[in-house]
């Protein structure tokens, strides 16, 4: 899409006939004065200082709170000096020293891989498979699948904390538990993701592999899976994204200490008051696994599309956030 | 589940602790407690009043008993669950494992027994006394010590979870209370040493606060002032804070089954929440000493653990905490157990004679702050050796508490389920 | 499988072949073959199999507890799985709660949707500018912009509510800021139980959902049409109020389901911001009575309660999903 601006022109320049020959050229006419707000080109001013309140309003706080976390004391308004001692300088209460928080970053990452690992390639089966295999079965299941992406998450966590303490007693709640949720809870974005990619692409690539002489196997590893690797991979960056920030599942299915990611630790830790720089220091630890990964995202995603016509930063900025 | 609002008003319940390991200071977190009912249930089959849980019930068992001051309980002995015999040598190349709540008990003392037995010590921990409770009936873990409440005890004991003690490995029971040799949740302490103990009390910062709940008619009644709306907490566990609220009506007994004290006090605590936006949380060892709160329903050992949590310039003795000085208000203790699943029964024994003795009984109250009922450990003692502010006095526990005191005991499952009917009613599920 | 060797392979059953597909009709020729359909069929299964597993039974799962009875010794829910034994106790003790007598949930659901409905609006009101500004003006900084916007996105909801908690202390920024421009006199208590607080807790949370959702949305409004209005003589009020708002009506009502929906369900927020009864959500509730073992069993119907209230905007939600995926195809 084309942005098209045009250059400040408030004047209206008169255009007198040519002057004859040999005069002096004449002097230029009163120009009709319009108050700079009728001007329709004129730079939205008011909507632009509008979205950087907004954009401070937004980033500002996370960065006191990542600048807190390398203080020099307890406080969180008073700079008193940097330091990483609350990620690994402080022998008792820095993220590394206190097992606890060390295994929320364990636990965080352990369950994030694991439930990228499996939610992806279910989540891309099932969209190819839904997408070519047209019955009211699986019109069904698609309707159900968007229907986990939209339920509420407490309800949902509702009834997987039954479905695992009451139904399948033999899976405890526990690290196993949560993550059989994370997928489920996470497989509509590989789904939806690919099902929308493949609608675009739709058959003809296939159909051509076919009449080469490709086989189904063939066509679906050499042609289709290519296809759809940006978007596969978008819907991996989202879904460890996503797990690195759930909350309401994890909490309702962990169970003693160590199954405990970062993001249940730091809601345990600040109810109703300060939990201390330590989980500044953890909370920016995610923030920097979330954005490490959304930057490698970005760009893996660029530079697997590099071919493809409309592909820029923006187009894998908004893949990424799974638009 | 990081919150249950189910089993025991235990400090520790609910706890998502780190555990900072430095003396007086203690990172308690804020832990969400409450019990819930557990398999101590007085009578069977019972339904439900109007308006609390659901009324349909299964069938019903034989009724465990309900220890009570009045009504001492001695456990039953199963000959298929014995205790060990005399004179055994500890296990050696042992690993003694110690199940105990998060941040409840000092490494040094786990450290300094496994060099004086020879022996690993492994610290597992646990948030609420339910989670506790299920995975040792699972048999899935072989933990040998154990750190119940008094209510699991029912429990414990018929599902031969814990096994009797052999008192000739435990001499320094000397050392304890004499009340703990023959208490009334276990006579003849066939199952239980005795842990820690505490009270429930009113805690304030005298420098925002000029009243004294000391010189109040109705002391209980402290917290019920509008014009410190905001800054009003009491704990997060059902047990403890409705109590607060039948003591303020007038009714001490924190046992009861009386709807009409509980709607009253379910009443007074709604009011106290329209009064003062009352804040509900279990990080009293915090919150006070940082002035976000100022008057606090809290336990005495988290409020002497004040002193670690001052932020600089602030004295610890703004900190005051006031317990009837009758002694008529909630007092609870913590037992050591030793489970029968366990593969170290003799080092199991010797744990519990350990934990019994002065020295290292000082070492852990220096880093949990709360009091254990040993001959040495008086206010005097406490102060001198530095582990208690001078003006935190009120938080020590006497003796003559536990003979006057209030104990939060277990319920039968339908009055549990009232009380915890009304604890929602009051918090509205925060 | 078949490797492509079957009969039709000539010219003319492949140019049949041609033309069926380039009609796009995917129910005839190679694509409809027998073992084709299991083929695809094959690869759905696996997520088939899991979503019935593990999304479809546990709501038969949590039906079982709410219409379930209670265990006499421990009062812990137990299922039946017979619907034809299902009991009502459960339903009836939570409506009462809700609207008998002395009912206090009822307050507490009527404070949540109040509270959803203002940190909607404010949400919508704050983020319909800004991305309308990003999408349309930002020219060459678009890509700028838009990192800007999504950043928030990928930063977790927990630290995004710990650091407001920690500029909200009484002796945090917000306030020192207030008091030096004397627009208090005295640090204001933020974190005590304010309705004000929860809300803006969760339109801070939850309004980088909306604004991605208006970005995309306003960015497929194709520029021409602006350009169209603008030549036919309408100022920028005007173009927007005639174009661009009414194109832009389904990306907002999908941008409110897409924050209204979670929000309904939102627990944390209150819990992290305030602490207090005073701002209860029915999250509150029904995550306290979860973790209450004699009220198991009314969490589970007071969740079933909730999920059929909203259930009306989740299905249109959904059918408006498919009907977008299938006109885009």
């Amino acid at each position: 899409m084309t942005v098209i601006t045009r250059p400040e022109t408030p004047e209206i320049p008169v255009v007198d006939a040519a002057p004859p020959p040999g005069s002096p050229p004449p002097a230029p006419t009163a120009r009709r004065w319009q108050p700079p707000w009728r001007n329709p080109w004129r730079r939205p001013w008011i909507l632009e200082g509008f979205t950087w309140i907004y954009l401070i309003w937004s980033i500002l706080p996370i960065g006191l709170a990542v600048l807190f976390s390398f203080n020099d004391g307890k406080s969180q308004s008073v700079w008193q000096g940097f330091s990483t001692r609350w990620y690994w300088g402080d022998p008792v209460n820095s993220v590394f020293h206190n097992p606890l928080l060390r295994n929320a970053v364990e636990q965080t990452i352990r369950l994030s891989l694991l439930t990228t690992v499996i939610a992806v390639p279910l989540g891309v089966a099932f969209a190819i498979g839904i997408n070519r295999w047209r019955t009211k079965t699986s019109a069904t299941f698609n309707f159900i699948m968007v229907f986990s992406y939209v339920i509420p998450e407490l309800i949902f966590g509702v009834a997987m904390f039954f479905l695992f303490t009451q139904f399948f007693k033999f899976i405890h709640l526990g690290t196993m538990a949560e993550v059989l949720g994370l997928v489920t809870w996470n497989f509509s974005w590989p789904a939806i993701i690919v099902l929308a990619r493949l609608v675009s692409i739709g058959n003809s690539y296939e159909e051509a592999a076919a009449d080469l002489g490709a086989s189904r196997l063939q066509s679906i590893r050499r042609v289709l899976i290519p296809l759809l690797a940006p978007a596969i991979f978008a819907s991996a960056v989202l879904v460890f994204a996503s797990v690195v920030d759930d909350f309401v599942v994890v909490d309702l299915l962990s169970s003693t200490s160590n199954t405990q990611p970062m993001s249940v630790i730091i809601y345990a830790n600040t109810h109703g008051g300060n939990g201390g720089p330590a989980l500044n220091a953890l909370a920016t630890l995610m923030l920097i696994l979330s954005f490490v990964v959304a930057i490698v995202g970005v760009i893996v995603y660029r530079w697997m599309t590099r071919g493809e016509r409309g592909s820029s930063g923006q187009e894998a900025m908004t893949s990424i956030a799974g638009m | 589940m990081t919150e249950v609002s189910g089993l025991t008003f235990h400090p520790r319940e609910g706890w998502i602790g780190n555990d900072p390991r430095q003396p007086m200071r203690l990172s308690r977190r804020g832990f969400l407690a409450a019990a819930a009912a557990t398999g101590l249930a007085g009578v069977a089959g019972c339904s439900s009043k109007g308006g609390s849980g659901a009324s349909a019930t299964t069938t019903s068992t034989a009724p465990l008993a309900l220890p009570r001051p009045d009504n001492p309980v001695t456990w039953p002995l199963y000959s298929s669950n014995k205790a060990i015999a005399d004179n055994l040598t500890p296990e050696k190349n042992a690993t003694l494992k110690v199940y105990n709540w998060v941040a409840y008990i000092n490494q040094k003392d786990l450290d300094a027994f496994g060099k004086k037995y020879n022996c690993k010590v492994e610290l597992t921990t646990f948030n609420t006394m339910t989670e506790a409770i299920s995975k040792l009936r699972s048999g899935q873990f072989n933990f040998d010590v154990f750190v119940p409440t008094v209510d699991v005890l029912g429990q414990l004991v018929a599902g031969k979870i814990i096994q009797p003690l052999n008192h000739t490995y435990i001499p320094n029971i000397s050392q304890a209370w004499t009340e703990f040799t023959n208490p009334f949740y276990d006579q003849a302490w066939q199952y239980t040493v005795p842990y820690t103990i505490y009270t429930t009390g009113l805690a304030w910062r005298k420098d925002h606060v000029p009243e004294d709940p000391s010189t109040m008619a109705n002391p209980w009644a402290f917290p019920w002032q509008a014009k410190y709306k905001g800054k009003v907490a009491v704990l997060d566990d059902y047990r403890e804070s409705m109590s607060l609220g039948l003591m303020k009506s007038g009714f001490f007994d924190l046992n009861t089954s009386d709807t009409s004290q509980l709607a009253a006090a379910t009443n007074t605590l709604l009011d106290l929440d329209k009064l003062v936006n009352l804040h509900i949380d279990n990080n009293d060892y915090s919150n006070v000493p940082s002035g976000q709160i100022w008057i606090h329903y809290a336990w005495s050992g988290d409020m002497a653990a004040a002193a670690g949590y001052m932020p600089k310039g602030t004295p610890v003795d703004v900190i005051g905490y006031w317990f009837p000085t009758d002694g008529k208000g909630p007092v609870g203790n913590d037992t050591m157990t030793v489970l029968s699943g366990g593969k170290n029964p003799v080092l199991a024994h010797l744990f519990l004679n350990y934990m019994m003795d002065l020295p290292n009984v000082l070492e852990n109250i220096s880093y949990n702050g709360y009091m254990q009922p040993i001959n040495g450990v008086t206010p005097d003692a406490l102060v001198q050796q530095g582990l208690l502010p001078p003006s935190l006095t009120s938080t020590v526990v006497l003796p003559s508490y536990f003979d006057n005191g209030l104990r939060e005991l277990q319920l039968a499952p339908s009055v549990d389920a009232e009380w915890q009917q009304s604890w929602l009613r009051v918090s509205g599920g925060v | 499988m078949p490797n492509g060797s079957s009969p039709g392979y000539g010219s003319a059953a492949a140019s049949e072949r041609r033309l069926i597909v380039a009609r796009g009709d995917l129910t005839k020729g190679w694509a409809a073959r027998a073992q084709n359909r299991w083929v695809w069929a094959g690869f759905a299964m696996p997520g088939i199999i899991w979503l019935v597993l593990l999304f479809v039974i546990p709501f038969y799962a949590v039906l079982a507890i709410a219409g379930g009875q209670l265990n006499a010794i421990f009062e812990s829910p137990v299922p039946i799985w017979n619907p034809l034994n299902w009991t009502g106790a459960n339903f009836a003790a939570v409506f009462h709660d809700l609207i008998g007598q002395g009912a206090f949930v009822g307050p507490i659901f009527v404070r949540t949707l109040v509270y959803v409905a203002v940190a909607s609006i404010l949400s919508l009101v704050i983020a319909y500018p800004a991305a309308y500004f990003v999408t349309r003006f930002a020219g060459k900084r678009k890509v700028m912009f838009l990192a800007l916007l999504v950043a928030p996105f990928w930063i977790s909801y927990m630290m995004r509510m710990l650091a407001w908690i920690d500029l909200l202390q009484t002796n945090g920024y917000v306030n020192r800021v207030l008091v030096d421009v004397h627009l208090v006199g005295q640090p204001v208590n933020w974190l005590g139980g304010k309705s004000v607080t929860v809300i803006l807790g969760l339109v801070y949370g939850y309004i980088p959902y909306l604004i991605l959702v208006l970005y995309a949305g306003l960015d497929r409004i194709d520029q021409r049409l602006l350009e169209a209005g603008r030549d036919l003589g309408l100022n920028r009020v005007r173009t927007f109020l005639r174009i661009t708002l009414p194109l832009s009506r389904q990306t907002i009502l999908t941008g409110m389901l897409i924050t209204v929906l979670p929000m309904v369900g939102d627990y944390f927020t209150n819990q992290m911001l305030s602490g207090s009864e005073s701002t209860s959500m029915i999250g509150n509730v029904i995550d306290s009575q979860l973790n209450t073992t004699s009220q198991e069993a009314q969490g589970a119907a007071l969740s079933l309660l909730l999920l059929a209230f909203l259930l009306i905007p989740m299905l249109y939600y959904v059918f408006q999903t498919r009907k977008a995926s299938e006109t885009a195809a």
